[in-house]
């Protein structure tokens, strides 16, 4: 009988330990091997190919034009800032999306679980068709089905309360921005942290020591919140610098306001432009010239119009429309559809002395047109009150002096985008084109001012333009991911157990003090995490930006890739970028939900 | 002294019912009414479009592009085939799962079969073209359900079938030789539904082993293979798949060491689409692997098996019994996201929308026809997507009853 010593008499080829590390030494070797095939291949690809193998191309100029830049930015700029643009029009959706998308989440989740049974039916309603459906084809519903052919072009746009532009240009919002007055405000702002925090700590110790329930964040905000309402009040007004100067471009509608360092009274290179400062422009007597256009509107044909740039009510004495050419245009009337910018040419063939539907066509021919005239705005008294964009400019319509139309065919509609676009000093002194007699008031600014944005030409002036690339792609990744945190909220109140509400009941809790107080907290821990995971998906979903011809990283490099085929260097920087992106945002929120975790139990 | 109550509130009846759910407090009652009111306006303006306004031609002209793309139409019956050749199995599956209580693939079958139905009617109304074939594929539904019941013993032979059924219908729809009845057809004719389809099913079926064994990977002991598994798994699932899609059109060819042109489009989307879904197929089926308790190993070490064994035997056989409503999940997400091959320029259902809407006779109609279209596209990924998370709810009914 011999005993058997266990591990001595044991093969190697059927020790397991050996087995482990021949396994792993013959999975890396093929690993290995893998690897250097595929680098010899692409290496040999490249040498016949010539194309960037290198990120060398990134300091070239990119000469890609981008309509959304968050920071400055030319098409004579490099590869690399075209790129960060990118990557910042990525955070810029992704951000936002996650808030409204929680927002939006959280509520029809709530609405699943309502004790109404309409509002249950439409939330599950909601969640099952957004769901099931592709997110690109919502996307694309949302940019070319809804916001593209929103019913007007930019210069009929749809006004909505409060100032609000929508256009298929995008929607243009009132928007605040600090003025350069702002620093008056800074000390009061840094005070109201200071002292926001400093409350935070003395009520957080005060209900310690008292050993009170509470939330010591509702006084400190409203701490903070007074000193800077106070602070802003108390800071006034503060006037420009002196020498603050404006220099007025008539054909383009362009006013700069600077600060006239030489006192030459013309902007020079290195004058500093003032950003975001109130202006009140003044024109005493300006023509606008336009003609009836037969427009297609979203799903219906509208003839013989014409659109002036909008004007409202108080920012001009008189306005007056009419035929350029009156003898051309007899029999014609004119009606308006908001005066005294827009309207229709027609024919009062009823003699009613209105406009009825059909008398804007012209019987001539077979084919449906409008009547073809020349109409003319003169507006006396003109004012406008604006803020300066980032580039210290303001933009009003481009107003000819009357004379100017009638005496030269060269006027300012009649102009090539290169005059309109030529710098200053090449604009002529106007030999031939009289000069208005325009005005620019320069008001001491207070710290912030509220930019509402307007029409001058065809694209929005001040304001915040969110365009309708970005709007589409948001609308479509909030509303896809929302029906999914819906589901996930719905799941996490279903899990707390319904002792803990029946319990808080028998407290004698309210059942909305049930909810924020019980229900909400316990149930958040449990949506966290899977949460997570959404806001992620969110942001590696905004890649689907080309389907809206929004430009953030993946379309930019999509573009990057197709000028200069440097198909190596990009692919790195893609995936590097979207792991990064991928691990900051995974750590930032894991991060929080620690902290949740550990502040609830 | 008692004090006077109201008498309790009528909780039956259908003005019990309404109280109880729509008007049971102020709020309530608002709400639902304003609900209420918003809907029929809604309903009312939607049908109102459908019926009288919108422009539903370019869909309805476009009908064989939308199936199948640029698929020559004179050989056409081998697309329907294929389709009658798949119904035929599930029909036969379904049929012979009955008495197994196997309820969900009849269900399945059912739907299918009358949506092959009602394709007939709409041909006998007004496609010409596809009325036979949609007829056929009804028809070889029927039969094969006919089979499973008639011989339950079939059933041993399906698993085989199926894997034979992908080699039938990719013969069928590829072809070979020059010319003839199965002449091959380009890669680049295909698109369409069939083209979503062809995709979503070829990269589950890939996918599926490829994410088995990098989960297994990932859970392994051994440092070098977990590391390289887990890499993988988390570079991929950390990028979205239309930026894997677009890789792949770039890198696909330099990887190769050929031209572009002798890789189509086809070939790489399916690397990355495969890939991807093996990816987050691997997260899927880990799950499953951790659900198995420790026990089962240890049962299955005492018994003597070997590692292999054990996995195989003992392990897999419960991890993805656990995980199939995930993989059906998988299986609705990679359907839906096969709408971003038209980065690289294939033309499956999706992109196919897109064609349709710059046609010049939809651009003729003022406004465009593209709300009609994404209506028409949403409708139908909807309707299939949505009776997979059916089957997988009821999928999941199916198999939480049975573990407990």
């Amino acid at each position: 009988m011999s005993t058997r010593p266990a591990a001595s008499r044991v093969p190697f080829y059927r020790n397991v330990k050996t087995l482990g590390v021949l396994a792993q030494v013959i999975f890396a070797v093929v690993v290995v091997l893998a690897a250097v095939l595929i680098y010899h291949n692409v290496s040999s690809a490249l040498n016949r190919s010539h194309v960037p193998a290198d990120f060398s191309f990134l300091g070239v100029r990119a000469g890609i034009p981008i309509a959304e830049t968050p920071i400055p930015y030319t098409p004579s700029d490099s590869y690399a800032r075209a790129f960060l643009i990118g990557v910042l029009n990525t955070l810029k959706v992704a951000l936002v999306g996650v808030v409204l998308a929680s927002v939006l989440g959280v509520v029809v989740g709530v609405m699943r679980l309502s004790a109404n049974w309409l509002l249950r039916q439409l939330a599950k309603l909601y969640v099952e068709t957004i769901r099931n459906t592709p997110l690109a084809v919502q996307i694309v519903f949302w940019y070319t089905a809804i916001l593209t052919p929103l019913p007007p072009r930019i210069l009929s746009a749809v006004r909505w309360p409060g100032g609000v532009l929508v256009s298929n240009q995008g929607v243009a919002l009132p928007w605040p921005y600090p003025t350069p007055a702002f620093a008056s405000w800074l000390p009061y702002l840094i005070a109201a942290v200071v002292l926001g925090v400093a409350a935070y700590l003395l009520r957080r110790r005060q209900l310690r020591r008292a050993d009170r329930p509470g939330n010591p964040l509702v006084p400190a905000l409203v701490v903070a919140l007074v000193v800077a309402v106070a602070g802003y009040l108390l800071s006034g007004t503060t006037p420009l610098p002196t020498g603050t100067t404006t220099s007025f471009r008539q054909e383009s509608g362009i006013a700069t306001v600077f600060v006239d360092a030489n006192g030459d009274g013309k902007l020079d290179a290195g004058e500093r432009k003032l950003a975001f400062t109130p202006v009140v422009a003044h024109v005493a007597k300006g023509v606008l010239t336009t003609q009836t256009q037969d427009l297609s509107e979203s799903r219906r044909i509208d003839y013989g119009r014409f659109r002036f740039p909008p004007l409202h009510r108080g920012e001009y004495d008189r306005a007056t429309v009419a035929f350029a050419d009156p003898a051309k245009a007899e029999g014609l009337s004119i009606a308006f559809v908001h005066r005294p910018y827009q309207g229709i040419v027609y024919r009062d063939d009823n003699g009613n002395g209105r406009y009825g539907p059909g008398e804007e066509l012209s019987t001539v021919g077979a084919v449906k047109r409008g009547f073809a005239a020349e109409l003319r705005l003169t507006v006396e008294g003109f004012r406008r009150r604006l803020a300066t964009d980032r580039d210290g400019q303001v933009r009003i319509p481009r107003f000819t002096t009357g004379a100017a139309r009638a005496a030269t065919s060269g006027g300012g509609a009649n102009m090539s985008p290169a005059q309109l676009f030529a710098a200053p000093s090449q604009a002529p002194a106007s030999s031939d084109q009289p000069t208005l007699e325009t005005r620019f008031e320069t008001p001491a600014p207070r710290p912030m001012i509220v930019s509402r944005p307007t029409i001058p030409i065809s694209t929005y002036f001040g304001g915040l333009t969110l365009s309708s690339n970005y709007l589409a792609l948001l609308l479509g990744l909030v509303i896809y991911t929302a029906s999914f945190i819906a589901e996930i909220v719905r799941g996490g109140i279903q899990a707390v157990p319904g002792g803990q509400r029946e319990a808080a009941k028998a407290l004698g809790l309210s059942d909305l003090q049930t909810f924020r107080l019980v229900v909400f907290p316990q149930a958040l821990r449990i949506i966290l995490p899977p949460m997570i995971s959404q806001y992620l998906n969110l942001t590696k979903n905004s890649s689907l930006a080309p389907l809206a011809a929004y430009v953030e990283l993946f379309a930019i490099t999509t573009i990057i890739a197709s000028q200069t085929g440097a198909s190596v260097p990009v692919t790195i920087m893609l995936i590097a970028s979207y792991i990064v992106i991928s691990l900051v945002f995974a750590l930032i929120l894991n991060a929080v939900n620690a902290r949740l975790a550990l502040v609830e139990r | 002294m008692t004090s006077q109550r109201k008498p309790p509130v009528l909780r039956r009846g259908a003005m019990g019912w309404l109280r109880a759910n729509l008007f049971s407090s102020w709020g309530n009652a608002l709400a639902s009414v304003v609900t209420v009111v918003a809907l029929v306006y809604l309903a009312g303006e939607l049908l109102l479009w459908m019926f009288s306004q919108a422009h539903w031609g370019p869909v309805w002209a476009n009908l064989k592009l939308f199936a199948v793309y640029r698929y020559p139409s004179e050989l056409l019956w081998r697309p329907f085939a294929a389709s009658a050749v798949v119904l035929l199995l599930l029909g036969a599956t379904a049929g012979a799962g009955r008495r197994s209580g196997v309820s969900i693939v009849g269900g399945v079958f059912w739907w299918f079969f009358s949506l092959a139905a009602a394709l007939t009617l709409v041909g006998l109304a007004a496609w010409p073209v596809a009325r036979w074939g949609w007829m056929a594929v009804a028809l070889a539904g029927l039969m094969g359900y006919g089979a499973g019941r008639i011989r339950p013993g079939l059933g041993r032979a399906l698993p085989w079938s199926w894997g034979a059924s992908l080699l039938v219908v990719v013969a069928l729809l590829n072809g070979f030789g020059a010319d003839g009845a199965l002449r091959s057809v380009s890669t680049k004719e295909w698109g369409g539904f069939m083209l979503t389809l062809i995709l979503s099913i070829v990269g589950i079926a890939i996918s599926f082993p490829l994410g088995i064994a990098l989960a297994l990977g990932r859970r392994s002991r051994l440092p070098v293979i977990r590391a390289v598994c887990v890499g993988f798994i988390e570079i991929v699932r950390g990028a979205p798949l239309i930026m894997w899609l677009f890789i792949a059109s770039l890198m696909v060819p330099l990887v190769l060491d050929v031209s572009p042109s002798a890789v189509g489009p086809l070939s790489r989307a399916m690397v990355a689409v495969t890939l991807f879904s093996a990816a987050y197929m691997a997260e899927n089926v880990r799950g499953g692997l951790q659900a198995v308790p420790k026990g089962q190993y240890e049962a299955a070490q005492a018994l003597g098996l070997s590692g292999w064994q054990r996995t195989r035997l003992i392990v897999l056989p419960q991890a993805l019994r656990a995980v199939i409503p995930a993989i059906v999940g998988q299986a609705i997400a990679l359907f839906k996201d096969t709408s971003l091959v038209f980065i690289v320029g294939l033309f499956d259902f999706f992109n196919v929308g897109n064609i349709v809407a710059n046609q010049n006779a939809s651009l003729l109609i003022p406004g465009g026809v593209r709300l009609e279209l994404s209506l028409f596209l949403a409708v139908v990924y909807w309707f299939f997507a949505y009776r997979m998370s059916v089957a997988s709810q009821q999928l999941e009914r199916q198999l939480g009853v049975g573990e407990r």
